[in-house]
Formats: C-alpha cells, sequence, structure tokens
C-alpha cells in the first residue's frame, strides 16, 4: 500500500486518525488464511495464539511494559470503564473513594458518574489556568477511603500534559492506586511504565495510527480488578470475547513504528504546532491560546477568539475545505461549552470561541499555512457579523 | 442529527448573510434578545415607515443557524406591515430554510423573537442604541444600584483565597482573580492586579461599569474581564478557594466560575 495523506487540510488528528498503510498491510493476513481462534485446539489456533501473544509484547515494549500486563480491549473507552470498575468494584472493601480530575474527558466523567450510582463517592480536582493538575492539590482530596485516582496524561482537548510521573510518586506508599488515561498522549510523549509508578494505563490503538475499535489496558502485576464483560474467560478472564485479531495485529504493528517514529514525528509537528500558535497570536487581534503555554503536546494548538463562535468558524473552515474542532456548546449533542475549558476558568462566552487545531503523522507546512490563508479573513468576518465585537 | 447536517438553504445563509449591519435614525426600532453565555445574541434593526417595514439589518453572535435564522428573517419580512410581521414565526423561518436541525429549533432559532421584540419596543415607545462596547457583556436595559449580599462560605476560606484586602498585589501573581464590585477601590484593584496576573474578572451587579468616566475607560482599555449583570452567590472548595457560584441576573441562571482567589473589599 502507498501512502496517501487525508484529502483536504486536515487538523483534527485528536479526532480521528488515518490508519497508517503500513498498519494495514499487517492486518490484512489475519482477514484471510490466519483466521484462526486463539481458543482453538488445533493448528490454526495455535498460530493464532502465538500471534496474540507476540501482539501483546508489542504494545508491551511499547509502554515499557511485560506482555502479561496487557488486556486487548475494544479501545479507550472500554479500558477506561474496566479500570475504573473493575478496579472499584474488586477493590470496594478498602475504601469508597475515587479521585478524577475536572479536566479529563467526558468518558471518565461519565464512568465517574456510574461509580457514584454504585454507591462510592467521586471527588474532581480542578486545574490552574492552564489546565495543569496541581499534585499538592490531588493530594489534598485523598482520604483514608480513597482507593483510586485517575488523571489523563494529556487533555485531549486543549493539550496540556499532567505531571503525571510526579503524581504517580507521590501516590506510592499510600495504599492508592493510580490510572491514566494515555489516549491523548500517546504517540505525541514517551509513555515508559518501567519508570512511571501508575497501575493502570489505557490506551488506543487509532491514536497511534492503528484500526479504531481497539485498545489495550495495562495493568501492572500486583494491581487486582475485577471484569466488566462477563463470556468465555479470554484475555486472563479480565476480557471476554474472541479476540479481534486483525484489529490487535493492527494496533502492534502502529505500535512498533511508533516505537521507532515518535521522536522525529513529535518534533517535527512541535515545529507545525509552534509556527502556527506564533501565527495565529500576531496575525488575528485579540486571539489567545489555551492551555499551556510549554507544557502542552507536541500536535495540540488551541485558541481562542473574542466575540466569534467557534461552530460558525469551523463551518467556515469546512467550507474553505479545511477540517478543524471547537469546544463550542454549538458543536456538541448537549449544547454545554467544553467542561475543559470551563474547569481551566474561561466564561461560557469565551469557551465558546474557540478552535482547535491538532497535527499528525501526515501534516505539513501546507497545512497551516493553508488554515493562515484563510483563518484571518473568516474572523474578521464573522466579526463584522457579532453584537459582540465592535471596536470603540 | 449533528449540528452540521444543515440544508443547503441554511448554508448558503450563513455564507452569504442578506442584510447584516446596523440601521441608525428616528424611525429605527431595535430588538435584541439571547445572552452571550448561551452562545447566542441577536439583534434585529428595523425601519418603518407607515406601519410597514420598509428595511432591516441585524447582527449576530451564535452558531451556524443563528446567523442563517437571521438572515431569511430579514428577507421574509421586508415590506410586510408590523402586524404581518408579527405572525411571522419560527417555525416559518426554520420551514423558509428547508427545515433545521431538531436540537437547533429552539436555541438558536431567536430570529423572529428579535423582530418581534423590535416591533413591541417600537409600539411601547422604548428606543434601544446599539450596545456599545462597555455594554457587550449585558443585554438588559436599566440601572440597577449595587446591593449588599452575603456570599455564602466566604468567612471559611479566610487566608485561604478570599481576601478582604489585598496589601500587596503580588501576592496574586499568577492566581485566576474575582474582584467583586465595590466602587472605585475595588476597580483600581483589579486592575493594578493585572500586572501580576493574566486573569482578573471584575464581577458587578450593574448593567454597566457605574465609575467616574475615567476610570470606567482604564478598566475597558485594560485586561480586566468584566461580568455585568452577576451576583456572587457562593466561595467553594476543597480546603482553599477553586470556584465560585455566580447568578446571571439578565438570564435567572447559575452557573460555577473556577477561580483561585476572590477579593470582597472591607471599609
Amino acid at each position: 500500500m502507498t501512502l496517501t495523506p487525508p484529502a483536504g487540510v486536515y487538523l483534527d488528528y485528536q479526532s480521528a486518525k488515518p490508519v497508517d498503510p503500513r498498519v494495514v498491510d499487517a492486518m490484512l493476513p489475519y482477514f484471510g488464511a490466519r483466521f484462526g481462534n486463539p481458543a482453538s485446539l488445533h493448528a490454526f489456533g495455535d498460530e493464532a495464539t502465538e500471534a496474540l501473544e507476540r501482539f501483546r509484547a508489542s504494545v508491551a515494549a511499547f509502554i515499557g511494559a511485560s506482555a502479561e500486563e496487557i488486556v486487548f480491549t475494544s479501545g479507550a473507552t472500554e479500558s477506561s470503564n474496566l479500570a475504573l470498575l473493575g478496579f472499584a468494584n474488586r477493590n470496594r472493601r478498602s475504601g469508597d473513594h475515587v479521585v478524577i480530575s475536572e479536566v479529563d474527558h467526558i468518558s471518565i466523567h461519565n464512568i465517574g458518574k456510574a461509580l457514584e450510582k454504585a454507591g462510592f463517592r467521586v471527588s474532581k480536582v480542578p486545574p490552574d489556568q492552564f489546565g495543569r493538575i496541581s499534585p499538592a492539590k490531588l493530594r489534598a482530596r485523598i482520604t483514608d477511603e480513597t482507593i483510586l485516582v485517575s488523571v489523563g496524561w494529556a487533555s485531549n482537548e486543549i493539550g496540556t500534559v499532567q505531571p503525571i510521573a510526579e503524581i504517580a510518586e507521590m501516590l506510592v506508599g499510600t495504599g492508592v492506586t493510580m490510572h491514566v488515561d494515555a489516549v491523548a498522549a500517546e504517540g505525541q510523549l514517551p509513555i515508559d511504565m518501567a519508570t512511571v509508578p501508575v497501575g493502570l494505563l489505557s490506551l488506543s490503538s487509532n491514536d497511534i495510527y492503528g484500526p479504531q475499535g481497539v485498545g489495550a489496558l495495562y495493568v501492572r502485576k500486583g494491581v487486582k480488578i475485577a471484569p466488566v464483560t462477563m463470556g468465555g474467560g479470554q484475555e486472563g478472564g479480565l476480557r471476554s470475547g474472541t479476540e479481534n485479531m486483525a484489529g490487535v495485529a493492527g494496533m502492534a504493528a502502529a505500535a512498533e513504528i511508533m516505537a521507532t517514529e515518535l521522536p522525529a514525528e513529535a518534533a517535527r509537528i512541535a515545529v507545525l504546532r509552534d509556527s502556527l500558535v506564533g501565527a495565529v497570536l500576531s496575525a488575528i487581534p485579540d486571539s489567545h491560546l489555551n492551555g499551556h503555554p510549554t507544557e502542552r503536546l507536541p500536535g495540540n494548538a488551541h485558541f481562542r477568539f473574542d466575540g466569534i463562535e467557534g461552530e460558525s468558524l469551523v463551518l467556515s473552515l469546512r467550507d474553505a475545505g479545511i477540517a478543524a474542532a471547537t469546544g463550542s456548546a454549538c458543536s456538541s449533542k448537549t449544547l454545554e461549552p467544553s467542561h475543559t475549558l470551563i474547569s481551566c476558568g474561561l466564561l461560557h462566552e469565551e469557551a465558546h470561541g474557540s478552535l482547535e487545531c491538532t497535527f499528525g503523522r501526515f501534516s505539513t507546512a501546507a497545512d497551516t499555512d493553508a488554515l493562515m490563508t484563510v483563518l484571518p479573513g473568516i474572523v474578521d468576518r464573522l466579526r463584522r457579523l457579532s453584537p459582540l465585537y465592535r471596536t470603540t | 442529527m449533528k449540528s452540521t447536517q444543515y440544508s443547503e438553504k441554511t448554508l448558503d445563509h450563513f455564507r452569504n448573510p442578506r442584510n447584516v449591519g446596523i440601521l441608525e435614525g428616528d424611525d429605527v426600532a431595535i430588538g435584541r434578545v439571547g445572552n452571550p453565555v448561551c452562545g447566542d445574541l441577536m439583534e434585529m434593526y428595523v425601519r418603518i415607515a407607515d406601519d410597514r417595514i420598509t428595511d432591516i439589518s441585524f447582527q449576530t453572535f451564535g452558531c451556524g443557524s443563528a446567523v442563517a435564522t437571521s438572515s431569511m428573517t430579514t428577507e421574509l419580512v421586508k415590506g410586510m406591515t408590523l402586524d404581518e410581521a408579527l405572525e411571522v414565526t419560527r417555525k416559518d423561518v426554520a420551514d423558509a430554510l428547508d427545515g433545521l436541525p431538531p436540537i437547533k429549533m429552539h436555541c438558536s432559532n431567536l430570529a423572529a423573537d428579535a423582530l418581534h421584540e423590535a416591533i413591541r419596543n417600537w409600539r411601547a415607545g422604548v428606543r434601544l442604541s446599539p450596545l456599545s462596547a462597555t455594554e457587550i457583556a449585558s443585554t438588559g436595559v436599566g440601572c440597577g444600584a449595587r446591593e449588599a449580599n452575603v456570599v455564602e462560605h466566604a468567612e471559611e476560606y479566610l487566608g485561604t483565597g478570599v481576601y478582604h484586602s489585598v496589601e500587596n498585589p503580588a501576592d496574586l501573581e499568577g492566581k485566576r482573580v474575582l474582584v467583586l464590585d465595590k466602587g472605585e477601590r475595588s476597580a483600581r484593584l483589579a486592575i493594578e492586579l493585572t500586572e501580576h496576573t493574566p486573569r482578573v474578572v471584575f464581577l458587578t451587579e450593574l448593567d454597566g461599569l457605574g465609575l467616574s468616566e475615567e476610570l470606567a475607560q482604564q478598566v475597558k482599555r485594560s485586561d480586566v474581564k468584566v461580568l455585568f449583570k452577576s451576583r456572587l452567590l457562593e466561595v467553594g472548595g476543597e480546603g482553599e478557594v477553586e470556584k465560585v457560584r455566580i447568578h446571571d441576573l439578565d438570564e435567572d441562571d447559575e452557573y460555577d466560575l473556577f477561580v483561585d482567589a476572590v477579593v470582597l473589599l472591607e471599609g
């Protein structure tokens, strides 16, 4: 297969990434000749078992873990459900309190609501204005009843990177286990379970240019969780259901490629990000960078513009052939503005004016150039429409 | 249906909105609806002669359908009598656009309301002016007085984020600070704080800056973010100030704002 970058200007890698053609090549045999089920006792089954364990080792190596610490799932959402619900249910006798963060992905917030319904108490730590969680602030919420802390490695939305190693080390010896949703960070930052003492870590395949519908949960040796999906006892009994062999093959190939290419790729996209941030802030008056000025994902540039609304902005960019995202309420199902931006201390009308541009493997300077060709004009046009932006 | 699944007609009115702008003159009625907090603020300017709409224009802060419904409404009613225009409903506007996604029917289809508001204002003799820059975050008319009200739990956070006086503004370095409007001294402090932190919110129950003209100009030019027509209800946080609860007096709605410090000047 040849490399086909996305058509048009794609600046929404955080939402979805194209599958790397090398990954597709690695998956194809598992739709055909190697169709076996690892549970079978014949040669087809043995071949599948052997392949599955090889794939497990590749994903483990990508995060500095050992193979038996990896459980394959259908994606990061399932991984986080298994981590939080599975850990809380299994360890209830040790306590009933869980700490999560205000900036975390909506899926973690909703799992938190499910935990509350099940009788657990859930506290949320607010971030500072840049979206960073302070380890001390988090520490202040831990009580004798706390069993689990969950913090995302980085914000999928504003790109702020959390002091994960610092928080994890702080929790060592407290009896509290830490879960990390690493989806936004994987493929952009090095993740090494040999040096960072977290107990549970959620991964997705698509975020490292593997197929959608596959993910993994890292479960550190000694951390006990209960399954949430019952069935034939696959994946050490933690995730029943016949393995998605082609998907897992894809995730493993994606992890192997990423393990090699991450340093160069992250450095390259950070240059694109910095050039876009510089261009936007200098070319467009009353524009602001959301998230942390330095501690941010190399592929994330997140802006807000006074006096305009994000959905109008994204629609206008779409007309210009540019794909980007916004935290505006008008683009969401709930009609609520992004909880991430609100937790950073922004007012609702400020959160409505946001624009999220995320870069990835196939992004080039031509993409940022195309954006900068039209963005100042679009912002200006929408401001001229807006009663909220009148210069005096 | 996703918000982006707009009809071709809606997209056309969003891309090429008709009749954008402000009309001026004694024969112009203005209607204003929505609230920027909800992501929508719409103004209709209607020029009236012999009980008939001779010209109309709009300004809108809002999503794609907010812009498109405003544009379509101006097209629909130009030339109508005021009574005819009052009969035009949100549904008429949506139908003229070949429909709107269901989620957008209520939140961003305010144009007919703004039109009716303009006509009602005209008939009641109410003459609005275009929003001035200082009024931009407020949408009402009339001017209240500063009311003394109790901020719940404020005293519990003295020393952990609530301040009755600020001797040294540098103590608030880098913090998200909310300063409650207690008159000129508090406004001056808010301006001074912007030299130490990028985030200073000045919260007032008034719908304008009840300050001397000179000081109001200084606030406007500064990086102070002013929240008009808002009442501070409550301070909250675990062990230290983490957020405040605010009552939006205009929308009669309550929401949380995440801050690190609250300044309630005394004396």
